[in-house]
């Protein structure tokens, strides 16, 4: 198992094992998260990448997920928080992207009340300072700050624009880390590379780390500086983004890299292209 | 060809339960006299051009009592419907919401509640209260029993749809924003249930309609005099033959043009709902 030295700067480390009833579903997971970094978590479906996700922020049922081990994240074990302590970290020091855009917002709800009430989970102050918390939330991810769009319902948007809203809600409070889970997978290339673009540019302005959960490779490599592996509910190696690439350590990373779409050189027939797909 | 004839259906539909509703909004002028006043000299008569409808065995004008108790049956039922719907969205919606033990105390409640006789708890409860109360009271203990009694089904179908919502992409993302529970429920799980809650509040009132005739045909609904379809109905159970009088007939004939109006609108909703 190949993993990369650990830095000073931590803003998360996580150490732990979780399972449903019997089921163990992420065994020894080890992951290490640098302030202002984007880390990259990848690995196929079924893998355990959401569940990860869900553990940081405290949103699976305790009955049935039993975790064991320790993430420490700002001093804290958000391991042995209450449900209280957690409520106060969410959205205000860790958000969360999913996937969905469209079912990921409230249908019934406008969209003006979807962000105010997302403000006033963690702030207090009059009609004027949250309309202006708004307003610089929608800017900050490119959105028109009108009364027209306000007033919009979710299934009134494009699926870029309600991802928009969504990261909008995400970074509305400053938090310190972001999770998007899928966040551009069922997006098209355009508006993927887009919100990559966007990823990219609240990372740089406001120094928050990300931790970019996916299976789509290119869109990885695209923006992480660092991936962690994920197999079977293991971390399997973790490194740069260029090493994972060129020189990948593990089975199931060569594996990995090996089903990397790549374009072969022109001229040759259907049957030596299969040939080709089949020996790499 | 079909979509057309139903929506003329529907068309027929709406404008009968408009004229009805309207009818007997209008009752203190239409109606030649009040529901209870008696006309001694005509004990029984039949239709005249005084008496549109006839009157009862003693004496009371039929058509003023078909128009009152229509006024009674048609507030009546939309006010049961309104608490059972009211009830079911706190029983069934919450427990659907907080899931675990309290959907499981819930739903067995429930569960007990739809295993025994509905009717024959309603003639129960019904009967345990004294026969002789006033009007008023009669007709608000009618609306309350139904009201109370009829919670059950609905209940059990907004258990259902809430404990989907609790689990939908969008409440986890209100989650991790950092709502507090209470907030997730009536800002995220509560409108979504509207839909719902509609569509129960709707069925509900031909339900409600014709239970309430139930009670009345067996004397425990709405107390003399107060006309209420139920209690109008209690008149037919004496007849021997069909043909001899059949403008008793009437406020059976509006029942069961008013039910199938109703149903008739509520297939559109459920069109429209799918």
């Amino acid at each position: 198992m190949a993993f990369d030295t650990p830095q000073n700067d931590t803003l998360l480390s996580a150490h732990f094992s979780l399972r449903y009833a019997d089921k163990p579903v992420l065994r020894g997971v080890r992951l290490e998260i640098q302030r202002g970094e984007v880390m990259g978590l990848v690995g196929q479906s079924g893998s355990g990448k959401s569940t990860l996700a869900m553990t940081i922020l405290g949103l699976l049922e305790k009955k049935r997920a039993h975790a064991e081990g320790s993430i420490q994240f700002q001093d804290s074990d958000l391991l042995q928080l209450s449900e209280r302590e957690l409520r106060t970290l969410r959205g205000r020091s860790i958000s969360l992207v999913l996937q969905s855009p469209l079912s990921s917002l409230n249908p019934a709800l406008r969209i003006r009340t979807q962000l105010k009430e997302a403000w006033r989970a963690h702030a207090s102050g009059t009609n004027s300072d949250c309309g202006n918390a708004i307003r610089t939330c929608l800017e900050s991810v490119s959105l028109p700050t009108d009364d027209e769009f306000l007033r919009k319902y979710p299934s009134q948007m494009s699926v870029g624009q309600a991802q928009r809203v969504l990261i909008a809600m995400a970074v509305m409070h400053r938090p310190v880390l972001l999770i998007a889970d899928e966040a551009t997978s069922a997006l098209d290339v355009i508006t993927q590379s887009e919100i990559l673009a966007l990823f990219r540019a609240l990372n740089r302005s406001t120094g928050m780390a990300i931790l970019y959960i996916s299976h789509d490779l290119a869109s990885v490599a695209g923006i992480c500086d660092r991936i962690a592996i994920l197999h079977q509910g293991e971390v399997v190696e973790c490194g740069t983004t260029e090493q994972i690439f060129a020189n990948p350590q593990h089975e199931y990373t060569q594996r990995l890299m090996a089903a990397m779409p790549r374009i072969l050189p022109a001229g040759p027939s259907i049957q030596h292209k299969t040939q080709a797909a089949a020996t790499r | 060809m079909r979509s057309e004839s139903m929506n003329l259906g529907r068309k027929l539909a709406c404008a009968v339960l408009v004229l009805v509703l309207a009818a007997s909004a209008a009752a203190n002028w239409l109606a030649p006299a009040g529901y209870a006043r008696q006309y001694r000299d005509a004990t029984g008569a039949p239709p005249s051009r005084a008496h549109w409808l006839g009157t009862d065995e003693i004496g009371r004008d039929r058509f003023a009592r078909v128009l009152y108790g229509t006024r009674i049956s048609l507030l009546l039922a939309p006010a049961a419907a309104f608490l059972s719907t009211l009830m079911a969205a706190f029983i069934g919606g919450l427990a659907g919401y907080l899931g675990g033990a309290w959907a499981r105390i819930a739903m067995a409640v429930t569960d007990l509640f739809l295993s025994l006789p509905w009717l024959f708890l309603l003639i129960t409860a019904r009967a345990l209260m004294p026969l002789n109360v006033s009007p008023l009271v009669s007709v608000l203990v009618t609306f309350l029993l139904l009201g109370l009694l009829g919670w059950t089904t609905a209940a059990r179908v907004l258990c259902t749809t809430a404990a989907s919502l609790r689990s939908s992409d969008f409440v986890r993302q209100a989650r991790a924003v950092g709502l507090p529970g209470q907030r997730l429920f009536w800002i995220h799980v509560v409108p979504n249930l509207k839909p719902v809650l509609y569509a129960q509040f709707w069925i509900s009132i031909p339900v409600f309609i014709l239970s309430e005739a139930n009670l009345g045909i067996l004397g425990l609904g709405v107390a003399e005099p107060m006309p209420s379809w139920g209690s109008l109905l209690k008149e037919l159970e004496g007849m021997v033959s069909v043909g001899e009088e059949p403008w008793k007939f009437v406020p059976l004939i509006l029942l069961v043009v008013v039910v199938t109006s109703f149903q008739l609108l509520l297939s559109r909703q459920e069109e429209i709902a799918a």
